[in-house]
């Protein structure tokens, strides 16, 4: 029944993309990898000459498929430990120490099934990007909307993936909201997401739907009440608060 | 921003799935699915599911319905201390 004790292992950076702004994705290319469920995440440690050790988790946002490697998309955070060093610090060839993947709550994978309605705010895109990537390795058919809240357009991460996901699969949209600034003629919402957006976003899908929610914690108990509120069965949504960041 | 202390509280708030890695430290197994009845409301929730207050020396994870206090953790330079009365049980699914 019990699972082995994950150990510490140093993940080599293969490479480094920069996301947004505030964001960038880290490949790592681990020695013991595990594939994980899509959702879960890994702790990263950094250890100073001192010997003090400080450790954050980070959501993975590729998919099991791909194998050997892991993908953790990181927003730094300006008075954080472990994000300005991973931003303004690590290159590509230095090693991380990380253990994982963590975590059993938050997933979503084929096999159980949808409609999949994702709800994310921020960065809390990320373990949400994990299941849709997945969803499309599989080839997998079930229908998934992306409700996807942002302060502005330069903001939203995995842009141009996502919209290349929508066009080229029937069965999934993404839909954006923007609370801070819509770009120049957007149509769409522009407010933080409420029990109205909810509502229209979760119609078709009705209560049959899987809902994953995840960004900043007040973001994600507004729009976790909201869903309460609708009826929706309590047991068909999943949260994860990431803590104080505003969206 | 202005926020009074109680929203400042719930803005720090994550859940428990943020100390999955420390819970797994401790019961050496993904502990996110295991179940906690709460002893002061008895409703059941998946610990992945408890509200976690972590920027503080120590860790305590609250019931999602009554926000009663249901574990806290606490670690020294030489110990790690578990105080779990606030459950009733914890139920851990077999893998």
């Amino acid at each position: 029944m019990a699972q082995p004790v994950l150990e510490w292992q140093a993940g080599t950076v293969t490479a480094i993309r920069p996301e947004t702004r505030q964001t960038k994705s880290f490949t790592l290319a681990l020695p013991k990898w595990m594939a994980h469920r899509a959702g879960m995440h890994y702790d990263v440690r950094l250890t100073a000459p001192d010997g003090y050790q400080t450790e954050r988790s980070y959501s993975i946002a590729s998919a099991p498929e791909r194998v050997g490697l892991i993908e953790l998309t990181v927003e730094r955070i300006a008075d954080g430990e472990v994000s300005p060093y991973l931003h303004d610090v690590v290159v590509t060839g230095d090693q991380i120490e990380v253990r994982g993947p963590i975590g059993g709550y938050f997933v979503w994978e084929v096999r159980l099934g949808g409609p999949l309605l994702l709800i994310g705010g921020g960065s809390g895109v990320v373990p949400l990007m994990a299941m849709l990537r997945h969803r499309a390795a599989e080839h997998a058919t079930i229908p998934a909307r992306l409700l996807y809240s942002s302060r502005t357009q330069d903001d939203v991460i995995y842009r141009d993936e996502l919209d290349a996901m929508a066009a080229g699969d029937k069965g999934f949209e993404a839909l954006f909201t923007f609370t801070r600034q819509a770009p120049p003629g957007w149509t769409g919402y522009q407010r933080r997401i409420d029990g109205e957006m909810l509502h229209e976003v979760i119609k078709p899908f009705g209560e049959q739907a899987r809902v994953y929610v995840c960004g900043p914690t007040l973001l994600v108990e507004s729009v976790a009440n909201a869903l309460a509120q609708m009826g929706l069965p309590i047991e068909r949504i999943r949260t994860e608060r990431f803590g104080p960041t505003g969206v | 921003m202005n926020m009074d202390d109680a929203d400042m509280n719930t803005a720090l708030m994550v859940d428990g799935n943020a100390v999955a890695g420390k819970l797994m430290d401790v019961f050496g197994r993904d502990m996110t699915m295991a179940v906690a009845r709460c002893a002061a409301c008895a409703r059941e929730a998946a610990m992945g599911a408890l509200m976690a207050f972590i920027r503080a020396p120590g860790i305590v994870l609250r019931c999602p319905t009554c926000e009663a206090a249901i574990a806290r953790i606490v670690e020294t330079p030489t110990a790690l201390y578990i105080e779990a009365r606030g459950a009733t049980f914890l139920r851990l699914p077999r893998e």
